[in-house]
């Protein structure tokens, strides 16, 4: 008995670590930085080139076209449409074509940031080790959310994902205010860690279970029978305890004051790591943590759980996308400016989850479809997000100044940047033809399926509360635009001696031109895309 | 070589392309040209060296694998040709419109031609156009206050059109089908507007080009429609066959005929529509589509007897031949060609005496298979008129370009009349040895006027002793268009170039006039006293240039004899001059100019043609040759060129007649030859002016009618707008938005508010928040149950 066991544990723990491969090959990165500072021979290797190489392992070996598939033996590769969803480590996490698609995405965002960090000054040699196993462990936690199928795991890589994103805040030694903003985020993490935990263990007490699809059994189970008053009170207070953890994950209203504080005080490069990476995995794991607990054997069951959470998580991104939005309008901070918009695109971002919810049991094909526009728009704002944070830190390192009144006259000063930029912005705002407006227009195509195949309500409502909000966007975006290109150089605008250099330059460019050109030919995005999520819902 | 026969169209081609690069090249890089775009010069002049190489090299492939003189059309043997297909533009209704080629040795004597020339003039333009590379005062262009012109220098921009225009006149020379023509025409066309609009400042010259550019558009116009005739009846445009797929020519002279001339059957058949509509109606039970084209068929040599569809290809002809017309500067389109002297003299010598203005001769005897004996003749009769034109005006012309020009125009008509009485090879001819000596004593007017900066030879005379190469040079080029030379030495004439292909012209023409009395006795009688002008004015330009006194002391004194890069050039022509078409050549196994031409000869231009509209015959070629022809006719050409180098002599050599006498004497005949025979005049009031009033009367229309119905609807539609505007706009739509944007701002900073920044309260908000969204919840599910 003893030995099936240990026979049986031993090649899951072993087929298990394949579909693990690209988390081994970021942790072995770490190991190798770690040990690389303690010989005299390897100190003088810049870490941030060793973090590169590893990156680009790790997306070989995770194979994104390709990628492997650990439930044949001996174990292969198969085309990223065939993959099946399957459990790793008895069931603490899943190994999936959604999976993959949003790590791969993460990897190629850590691979143009690590090139970021190379052309700026922030981040100097000798924070270099530091900085980039943060940077890298952040990552490995943020992989555990997406392919997270445990709340336990919900947890620990919440933790694992936040925990070095606060060091990583406060990394600039004699920095006052990134110490204070580390010292904030760190709180303030801990208090949503513990309100969420709280609520982790209401849930589990009351179904028996921290494996999600079994959790998802006994709920139906539950509801089948019919829910006591104390329980449905129970149920509902631990959802919204869940919701609150991950909710500060994504900056989401209420649970977003951290957000602006702590990108003002965090370098742009931190801020880019956390606005789109951070974001990314927290949008990836609301979609695991929303679909374990309401997708069932038998869809039919949990109705009446997933349109409370289609609610729940519609009207919070309805009020995150408007209260950001609004936020943004009056800031003078580039990076206060970038940090409100970054909750307005935390909330487009969870808009994309409640049609996915209506739709299950409904259309399936269509559910799939809709976390696909999800990828494709978290493929687009990786983009032009980074593109808009480099900005930031070029200028930084030219000007020594992130306000926006110290913008003006950039067309004439650096007009590389000032194009860009403004591509960038008119692209974040969403409209045609930039990439902006193919991921926003998936995401809305999404939601407009959604309500044409079930007729919710909620979900026209949000439909109209994205355009609007969409319109209201364009002001506080074309302002810096106007401040570039229309106003007149002010006296006091902080100098700029030097522009940014080629590289910078071409750098902007590299990241502008796709979301420039994305329209002509965006189909073979989204045919992989969706390939990667067809197997989501079974 | 003759393995390397298959490369020849490779070979031709890398040769017409080479230019264009250089044209790019320049076009686009002449930044980096060095100063001015020095190496402007160098590159093109580079380019059209390589073709020229490639060109006498591709000659030499040719002519070892076709030796010249061993194809014998007297016993019908079909000229070599290579046809070929490059690149399909299109296909339509099954039929390919693509780049193709058609090579045989007209194309290659071309190919020489062109770029020998073309090089000639290079080397020498690369000096002539030396005051460009510094800043340019046009002394002949003023500014309005009366100024000179001071413009930068266009050596690069000279050079790239030429380059242009080489890569358009070889790429018409190689082309092989009418569209392909058509395009390289139009090309050339272009390029000769650039060119004569060099000094585009000078009122003079814009004119001149837009006036070449709008005469050369009429004859295009025929030219269009003698292509739709082809196009619509023969469904091709394709001069040889290729892949199997039949071209006009052998449509038009099929082997089954023996190359005779016969009305293809497209056109017979689109001729005879009506009579097939006839059949399919008058059937008595319904026909398939096979059975009526065999029946069609059955009925076609009836047709044909009847010459339905004749009239069609004489469109075609005319119509091609109307192209011909434009850009050979033939009557009654000549008259932009002396005015195109406007550009600098290198254009004139390459582009509007040697090789473009040839281009329509050269496409006339392209398409000689299609041409009706009642086309040929129309083309006879413009050629000689525009002679007698040409060599009248040229007797008074004071302007050393002019008389060039227009000595030029007279010889084209030489062609177009050779051509036109059935003299293929004396008009091909005159069209090679024409090209070199016209080129030569256009550069050396240009050598003249570098030196002494004025056109007028009444401000020359006497430079002989200043410029001895350029007077020995241009005195071999005027001997050699006089056609100078003893009809038999050993058995052999012997002559200046001239005098061989102009020989030939006149022994058509009296061959011509032995079978048609009435009109061949006019013919002969203007080419025979053509002959005579050709060497009067010749020599009245160079004894007024080089001979006698200075008449201009100061610009006498100015005067230099050109740099060598000028006068190499110079020589080498006058050198091509002379023994371009010596038959002695074939002694050494070279193939000679006459045996060249006669290898091209269209099959079927071996026998007698008769009109079938009119009553004239064209004499095969081979009846001029014969003895009864060729010893009077030399005689009287020798004669008339003498006299005419004679009288010159006595008018203007040794003074016994004064020029000024006769011209009083004769002054209404004067007159009217120094003002152009008033063509100008007469085209100014009836062309210009009508087309003025016409548009004046549109104009009018257009303002008093149509503009003031257009303007009050939209001055209604502006009152409207303004209404509108002031209550929707301003009151309504303005004021919601700025009303909404307001609120929006408002709330926005009142939200920023919120963001304390105070880290106790935003501990308090997760919770705070949490309860408050649970009260919110529950009590919406009560409100909704209860």
């Amino acid at each position: 008995m003893l030995f099936t066991l240990v026979n049986h544990l031993t090649t899951d723990t072993l087929a298990s670590l394949v579909g693990l491969g690209a988390e081994l090959v970021l942790c072995a990165t770490i190991v190798l930085i770690l040990l690389a500072r303690m010989f005299q021979l390897t100190q003088r290797i810049d870490s941030t080139w060793l973090a590169m190489i590893g990156t680009l392992l790790a997306l070989m070996v995770l194979s994104p076209l390709t990628p492997w598939d650990v439930t044949r033996s001996p174990v292969e590769m198969v085309s990223i449409g065939e993959l099946p969803q399957v459990e790793l480590f008895t069931g603490m996490l899943v190994h999936d074509g959604f999976g993959v698609m949003v790590k791969t995405l993460l990897l190629v965002f850590l691979l143009l940031l690590f090139s970021l960090i190379k052309l700026t000054k922030a981040h100097g040699k000798a924070d270099s080790p530091d900085f980039t196993t943060l940077l890298l462990g952040a990552t490995i936690g943020m992989f555990l959310m997406i392919s997270t199928n445990h709340v336990l795991i919900v947890f620990l890589a919440i933790e694992m994902a936040s925990v070095p994103s606060y060091a990583m805040v406060a990394i600039r030694r004699g920095d006052r205010k990134g110490s204070e903003a580390a010292l904030k985020y760190a709180v303030y993490g801990a208090g949503a860690a513990g309100v969420m935990l709280y609520g982790i263990s209401l849930l589990c007490g009351l179904l028996n279970s921290a494996h999600l699809p079994t959790m998802a059994m006994r709920l139906s189970e539950l509801t089948s029978a019919g829910l006591s008053g104390s329980q449905t009170v129970l149920l509902v207070m631990a959802a919204l305890m869940i919701l609150a953890g991950l909710a500060f994950k994504l900056s989401a209203v209420p649970f977003h004051q951290w957000c602006p504080d702590v990108f003002e005080g965090a370098t742009a490069e931190v801020g880019a790591f956390l606005s789109v990476a951070s974001k990314a995995a927290a949008v990836a794991l609301l979609v695991r943590v929303a679909l374990g607990l309401g997708d069932s054997v038998d869809p039919s069951l949990l109705a009446t759980v997933r349109s409370f959470l289609a609610m729940l998580i519609g009207v919070v991104a309805m009020v995150t996308c408007t209260f950001g939005n609004l936020a943004a309008f009056a800031q003078t901070n580039m990076k206060r400016l970038l940090a409100y918009s970054t909750i307005a695109h935390a909330g487009y971002l969870m808009m994309a989850v409640p049609p996915m919810l209506a739709l299950v049991g409904v259309d399936n094909a269509a559910a799939s479809q809709c976390a696909g526009y999800l990828g494709l728009y978290l493929a687009v704002y990786l983009l032009m997000n980074l593109g808009a944070f480099a900005v930031v830190a070029f200028l930084r390192d030219t000007m020594g100044s992130e306000e926006i009144r110290d913008y003006a006259g950039m067309i004439h000063r650096s007009p590389s940047v000032a194009i860009c930029l403004s591509i960038l912005l008119v692209s974040l705002i969403g409209l045609p033809p930039l990439a902006g407006f193919v991921g926003k227009f998936a995401v809305f195509g999404g939601i407009a399926q959604g309500y044409l195949a079930t007729g919710d309500t909620l979900l026209a409502v949000m439909l109209l509360v994205g355009c609007l909000n969409t319109a209201v966007s364009l002001f506080y975006y074309l302002r810096v635009v106007k401040v570039m290109t229309m106003d007149p150089i002010d006296d006091e605008a902080a100098p700029m001696l030097v522009g940014p250099g080629i590289l910078q330059r071409s750098y902007l460019w590299c990241v502008t031109l796709p979301v420039l050109l994305l329209i002509i030919g965006w189909n073979w995005l989204n045919v992989w895309i969706q390939a990667a999520t067809s197997g989501l819902f079974s | 070589m003759q393995t390397l026969l298959p490369y020849l169209p490779s070979l031709l081609a890398i040769a017409v392309l080479l230019p264009l690069g250089s044209f790019c090249a320049i076009l686009l890089g002449a930044q980096w040209l060095g100063a001015k775009g020095k190496f402007a010069g160098t590159l093109a002049t580079t380019a059209v060296l390589a073709s020229t190489v490639l060109s006498f090299f591709s000659a030499g492939i040719w002519f070892t694998a076709h030796p010249a003189g061993a194809v014998d059309h007297a016993a019908h043997e079909v000229p070599p040709v290579i046809t070929g297909h490059g690149y399909t533009l299109a296909t339509l209704a099954g039929t390919n419109v693509g780049i193709n080629y058609y090579i045989d040795a007209l194309t290659i004597v071309m190919f020489c031609l062109v770029t020998f020339i073309a090089t000639c003039i290079h080397f020498y333009s690369t000096s002539y156009m030396h005051d460009e590379l510094d800043d340019v005062v046009d002394q002949e262009a003023l500014l309005e206050d009366g100024e000179s012109l001071h413009r930068p220098g266009r050596y690069a921009r000279f050079f790239q059109s030429l380059s242009l225009f080489c890569f358009s006149m070889l790429g018409l020379v190689l082309s092989g089908n009418y569209l392909m023509t058509f395009v390289f025409w139009e090309l050339v066309g272009l390029c000769s507007w650039f060119l004569i609009g060099f000094y585009v400042e000078r009122t003079t010259a814009s004119t001149a080009a837009n006036k070449a550019f709008i005469v050369n558009r009429i004859g295009d116009f025929g030219m269009l429609v003698g292509m739709m005739a082809l196009w619509g009846s023969l469904g091709t445009l394709n001069f040889g066959d290729i892949d199997q797929q039949q071209g006009i020519f052998s449509q038009v002279r099929g082997e089954e005929n023996h190359y005779a001339l016969k009305v293809p059957d497209g056109m017979v058949r689109l001729a005879a529509g009506r009579q097939i509509e006839a059949l399919a109606l008058h059937a008595t039970e319904p026909l398939t589509t096979e059975q009526l084209a065999a029946k069609v068929n059955a009925e076609m040599p009836v047709w044909r007897e009847a010459n339905l569809g004749y009239g069609l290809l004489i469109i075609a002809g005319l119509g091609i031949f109307c192209g011909c017309v434009g850009k050979s500067a033939q009557f009654p389109l000549h008259v932009w060609l002396p005015d195109a002297m406007e550009g600098p003299t290198p254009v004139s010598a390459l582009v509007h005496s040697a090789t473009m203005v040839a281009a329509g001769v050269f496409l006339v005897a392209r398409s000689y298979p299609i041409f009706l004996p009642e086309v040929l003749l129309v083309v006879a009769c413009a050629g000689c008129i525009t002679l007698l034109i040409g060599a009248s005006i040229a007797l008074v012309a004071t302007d050393i370009k002019r008389v060039l020009a227009y000595s030029t125009i007279s010889q084209l008509g030489y062609m177009m009349l050779a051509l036109g009485c059935g003299g293929w090879a004396a008009g091909v001819m005159h069209l090679v040895t024409h090209a070199c000596f016209k080129s030569l004593l256009f550069l050396g007017s240009g050598s003249v006027i570098h030196a002494v900066q004025t056109n007028e030879m009444p401000q020359m005379g006497g430079l002989w002793r200043k410029m001895p190469w350029t007077a020995g040079t241009m005195l071999v080029g005027c001997l050699a268009i006089a056609g100078i030379g003893i009809p038999s030495v050993f058995g052999l004439p012997i002559g200046l170039a001239g005098y061989y292909s102009k020989d030939l012209i006149l022994e058509q023409v009296y061959a011509f006039r032995s079978e048609n009395p009435l009109w061949g006795s006019f013919f002969f009688a203007a080419a025979a006293g053509g002959a005579c002008l050709t060497a009067f004015y010749m020599f009245r330009m160079w004894f007024l240039t080089f001979w006698g006194e200075p008449r201009a002391a100061k610009r006498f004194d100015r005067a230099h004899e050109s740099p060598r890069v000028m006068v190499v050039p110079l020589v080498l022509l006058a050198i091509l001059a002379v023994c371009v078409a010596w038959p002695a050549f074939s002694w050494f196994g070279l193939p000679t100019l006459s045996r060249s031409i006669e290898q091209a000869r269209p099959a079927g231009i071996w026998a007698d043609m008769h009109g079938a509209l009119w009553h004239i015959t064209l004499p095969e070629e081979s009846k001029g040759h014969t003895a009864a022809v060729t010893s009077p006719v030399g005689l009287i050409e020798l004669g008339a060129a003498l006299a005419g180098i004679a009288l010159a002599a006595l008018f203007y050599a040794w003074k016994v007649l004064d020029p000024e006498d006769v011209s009083r004497s004769f002054h209404p005949l004067y007159h009217t030859l120094y003002r152009k025979w008033y063509f100008d005049e007469i085209y100014q009031a009836v062309f210009v002016r009508g087309t003025m009033a016409l548009a004046h009367c549109a104009s009018l229309l257009d303002r008093l009618l149509i503009d003031r119905l257009v303007d009050g609807l939209a001055r209604l539609g502006v009152g409207l707008a303004r209404l509108s505007d002031l209550w929707l706009d301003r009151q309504g739509i303005d004021g919601l938005v700025n009303w909404f944007a307001e609120q929006t701002y408002r709330l926005g900073s009142a939200l920023r508010t919120l963001q304390t920044g105070s880290l106790r309260q935003y501990v308090m908000l997760i919770v705070a928040s949490t309860v408050a969204m649970f009260l919110l919840i529950s009590f919406w599910t009560l409100a909704l149950t209860g």
